[in-house]
């Protein structure tokens, strides 16, 4: 019943954090998420976060985060996602947003 | 994150709790208060397995008109369908209990200028009442909010804006109802108990909530415009709705508590002579009210643009 | 050799159908009109024990009125009846069996009814023959399950029963015309009984008893899909659909199925497909419904034709006024045909594109679960490759040059094409759902309905491509089993088919170009957002129709 917590740590090659302290993206709708970045010195690391009601998908979270840090060469930022049944696609998209959003410089 | 300036040109219905906050003060000016980095969540939901928001589902914050503070409460009809629990429901409070005290601080501070700094409490209601994950609590922020508005009377003003897709019902459409001037754009319904709920209650005959056209005429802001429950009807986007709060913040005091609907024994008068003619009337839709105020073709109304609608229609009386 | 016919009388049809003629002739009043009163004895009149009875059931349009009066008929006078008819939607098409009315079923389609069938299947309540595709079934009607009593729905009749069927044309002629030559009864509910018909559709000889049924007929808004509910994930799949496959091949007549994947494409056509440069190069000529998302497309001059398998509730005037695009009479209305556009969706399409639930590691997918039997509707027939096909065109000459294993078929020298069969899918669906699967529901329902062969929709031996969020797999070029299940799971995603993926044989076919992700086809995912859309809302279709479009009011936000 209770919401599951799951906390992972990935490494990439050549890592690069964030332009901003931090950045923020998306509601908690159904079959969405949020997705909170923070820089972190982490040691070149990435550390995340997710707060989900859905069981039995630590493994594909555990992937699909670790694919995210990989193609994007993330490091020393700390990624917290409250979830809603979201599918990994909608994961994969947000974070790509997210880490946009991250990096965008402020527009006019 | 659009610009600010594309979030002026982008559509009111659409746009998220967050972008509708910057949007409706001036540019570069909103600071949000209790954010998603201060992590402020409910402490009821995670127990009964329910997805949690950094915010609660409600963004509050500061801004400018002018040179009068705006607070805003801005409310995400995607999370848990905008419901108001217990820290949502606080930061609600707290918000307008903060722009009560600005006003005293300001009206002290410059005794003589208080028209032109007046603050005033905005607020995006995208919500169908009470969480019922966290319902005692809940109820508990409406009461504190109404007795907040009590006490923001002829200080400053309370807006209500309405204009997304969940609507405001519930607890909040009495709440919407409090404030001293409602904006609308043609998509926001105000109503107490939703559609679905009656269908579900009195049955599809009574009221069918899958025919959306008659859910809009009933509740929908065209008809609220009518009948005097919408103050202002605006396009749908952001710009639209940041230009009527312009007009707002600069009306003076006495002439905002005339667009009250309740809280005045004359709008009780007013209200309560509504009451006899809807008994004398007996009407059957919507669209006999409106023909009933003058409105000769009132099926063509809800097909017109908003600007079609505003040049031919004929609405309630005022006193 | 003596030739002697072994029998002497060949009109016993024709007497049997006189004589329940005879017994229905109080029942008529002006030429072949019956009071809606008298329906049930009529029925009690016509019909007989394990007579084939067609209820028109399309896939839109709804014989609502007779369905009912059927299930009032005395059992113990009917019984027995063997129901052939295309879809099940009603209560009230199973309320014949619970009543005992009813015995055995041959259908194509049952949506909302699906779980009932399985239902009484399990309790012998029914016996099913077959589920068949719509084209099957009617070819049936003039086989082995030729209806003795049709009983279908019109929009009006005059007394002589001429029949105006118009933009819900639909399954009619083709059930009338099986009925009727056969020697068989046709009535008809119709929403009006005029005078004069704006055109006739099935002629008053063909029909014996027309009835104004109380309400119009029951007809669904089933092809309507809100743009306002299409989701990001939708317009990346949409975006590279249109450049991987439509601009890739350069497809010009196809069909859509129904779905949110494929409405997203629609409107992505003025937007993206613009950007593209792909206008007059895809997309011209359609089988499909009237789609309120392909306003805008049609609006901006994509589309030359459309010929429709049914019409589509508030499209009535905007299709009367795009007589260039679509099928219009001399009275300025549309007909569909459901009998004719299955025909071209058949043979005279290059490619069917739709969503499914399912998919295999061989490619067979199917929309069966394991507790309902839905049936497949029209999909198969268009999602196939039609093996009578003659005539040739660009991208299905393409599709059959890239085809893996050409030369085992036909040697080396040889041109054949191959029709373009393509489904959407998403590895996860809402509430995260798998969208691949080691083994199909469908074998599960086999077993639990006792069915003779697993209800698939698309054999995998007919899937050219897979569109996923994760990429496009071109099936059709694979040349043995191993690659092909290979090009499934390195697009299955985080399912358990894609979890079994060799990372190094998805980047050997990558490299052959038999799968290629968004950013193989140069596609930025971060682009792939609603703003792409041509239209956001039902209002803004309502506006780019020039207010032709009249959406049903479930369908209204004002």
């Amino acid at each position: 019943m209770a919401l599951q917590v799951l906390n992972f740590k990935f490494k990439t090659e050549a890592p690069k954090t964030i332009a901003k302290k931090w950045s923020h993206l998306g509601v908690t709708g159904s079959g969405d998420l949020e997705v909170l970045m923070e820089q972190k010195e982490l040691g070149g690391a990435v550390t995340a976060k997710v707060v989900t009601p859905v069981k039995g998908f630590d493994a594909v979270w555990e992937k699909m985060l670790g694919k995210f840090v990989n193609d994007c060469h993330v490091g020393d930022v700390s990624i917290e996602i409250n979830d809603d049944n979201a599918t990994p696609i909608v994961v994969y998209m947000r974070l790509r947003q997210a880490l946009a959003e991250a990096n965008a410089k402020e527009a006019e | 994150m659009k610009s600010y300036k594309e979030l002026q040109n982008a559509s009111f219905y659409d746009a998220n709790a967050r972008e509708r906050a910057i949007a409706m003060v001036d540019k570069g000016t909103f600071t949000e208060l209790l954010g998603p980095l201060d992590r402020f969540t409910s402490p009821h939901l995670p127990v009964l397995g329910t997805a949690v928001e950094f915010d609660d589902g409600t963004v509050t914050g500061v801004g400018l008109i002018g040179k009068h503070p705006v607070f805003v409460v801005s409310m995400e009809g995607k999370f848990i369908g905008g419901a108001i629990g217990e820290i949502n429901g606080g930061k609600m409070v707290g918000t307008i209990r903060l722009a009560e005290k600005t006003a005293a601080a300001i009206k002290k501070a410059h005794p003589d200028e208080y028209a032109e700094r007046r603050p005033m409490v905005v607020i995006s209601f995208e919500t169908g009442g009470v969480r019922l994950h966290e319902a005692n609590a809940g109820l508990l922020a409406h009461a504190e909010v109404m007795d907040a508005f009590q006490d923001c009377r002829k200080k400053l003003p309370v807006i209500a804006v309405v204009g997304s897709k969940v609507g405001c019902f519930g607890g909040m459409g009495f709440v919407a109802a409090a404030t001293d001037i409602i904006i609308m754009n043609e998509e926001g319904r105000i109503g107490l108990t939703g559609p679905e709920v009656i269908e579900q209650e009195m049955g599809k005959e009574e009221f069918d909530a899958s025919n959306k056209a008659l859910v809009y005429r009933t509740t929908g802001a065209k008809h609220k415009y009518i009948m005097q429950d919408c103050n202002y009807l605006v396009e749908d986007n952001c710009g639209a709705f940041h230009e009527a709060l312009k007009e707002v913040a600069g009306l003076p005091m006495d002439k905002i508590e005339g667009m009250r609907r309740i809280g005045s024994p004359a709008a009780v008068a007013e209200q309560m002579k509504l009451v006899k003619l809807i008994g004398d009337m007996q009407p059957k839709d919507s669209m006999d009210m409106w023909k009933h105020y003058g409105n000769e073709d009132p099926a063509a109304l809800p097909e017109m643009t908003t600007a079609e609608f505003l040049k031919v229609v004929k609405r309630r009386p005022r006193n | 050799m003596e030739f002697k016919s072994t029998r002497t009388e060949w009109d016993t049809l024709k007497k049997d159908t006189q004589e329940r003629m005879k017994a229905a002739a109080p029942f008529v009043k002006e030429g072949k009109i019956v009071d809606q009163k008298d329906t049930v004895a009529l029925l009690e009149a016509v019909i007989k024990p394990f007579d084939k009875v067609n209820i028109e059931g399309n896939n839109q349009k709804q014989a609502d009125f007779l369905a009912k009066c059927l299930c009032q008929v005395d059992p113990k006078k009917i019984h027995d009846l063997h129901m052939v008819q295309s879809v099940l939607t009603l209560p009230e098409h199973l309320d014949v069996f619970e009543k005992g009315i009813a015995k055995k079923l041959d259908m194509s389609f049952s949506g909302p009814q699906a779980g009932r069938i399985a239902e009484f299947l399990r309790e012998g309540k029914l016996e099913l023959g077959a589920i068949h595709t719509y084209l099957e079934l009617y070819g049936r009607y003039f086989v082995d399950l030729t209806p003795k009593v049709a009983l279908v729905a019109a929009t009006m009749a005059d007394k002589d029963g001429n029949l105006f069927t118009g933009f819900s044309t639909e399954d009619t002629p083709a059930i009338v015309e099986a009925t009727k030559f056969r020697q068989g009864i046709v009535i008809a509910q119709v929403n009006k009984i005029v005078d004069k018909l704006p055109r006739v559709d099935i002629p008053g000889d063909w029909v014996d008893f027309v009835i104004q049924s109380p309400k119009p007929f029951y007809i669904e808004p089933l092809f309507t899909r809100d743009p306002a509910l299409i989701t990001d994930a939708q317009v990346l799949k949409g975006m590279m659909a249109i450049k991987g496959i439509y601009g890739e091949y350069g497809v010009q007549s196809l069909n859509h199925g129904i779905g949110f994947d494929t409405a997203a494409i629609e409107l992505l056509l003025p937007t993206y497909g613009e950007e593209l440069g792909l206008k007059g190069k895809i997309c011209s000529h359609f089988i499909l419904n009237p789609h309120p998302t392909l306003i805008p497309a049609i609006e901006t001059g994509w589309v030359q034709s459309v010929h429709s398998f049914g019409g589509e509730l508030g499209m009535e005037d905007y299709v009367a006024a795009r007589s260039d695009v679509f099928f219009v009479g001399p009275d300025g209305s549309m007909r569909s045909n459901r009998a004719f556009s299955q025909t071209a969706g058949h043979y005279a399409i290059d490619m069917f594109i739709g969503g499914t639930l399912q998919i295999d590691p061989y490619g067979n997918s199917s929309t069966a679960t394991a507790t309902r039997v839905a049936g497949f509707g029209g999909a198969p027939n268009m999602g196939c490759d039609a093996k009578g096909r003659r005539h040739s065109s660009g991208a299905w000459l393409k599709c059959g040059e890239e085809y893996g294993i050409k030369d085992q078929l036909f040697g080396p020298e040889l041109h054949r094409g191959k029709r373009l069969v393509v489904q959407l899918a998403e590895t996860f669906r809402e509430k995260l759902a798998p969208g691949f699967v080691e083994e199909l529901d469908a074998f599960a329902l086999a077993k639990n309905a006792n069915l003779a062969i697993e209800p698939v929709m698309i054999y995998g031996d007919d899937l050219t491509h897979i569109i996923t969020e994760e990429g496009i797999a071109y099936l059709h070029k694979c040349r043995t089993m191993e690659e092909r299940t290979a090009a499934i799971r390195g697009i299955a995603g985080f399912t358990e088919v894609g979890m079994k993926a060799d990372p190094k044989e998805t980047q050997r076919l990558r490299e052959l170009g038999i799968i290629k992700t968004a950013a193989d086809l140069g596609i930025d995912i971060s682009r792939a957002n609603r703003s792409m859309l041509a239209a956001k809302n039902v209002h803004n279709l309502v506006e780019w129709s020039h207010g032709l479009y009249n959406p049903p009011a479930k369908f209204r936000n004002w």
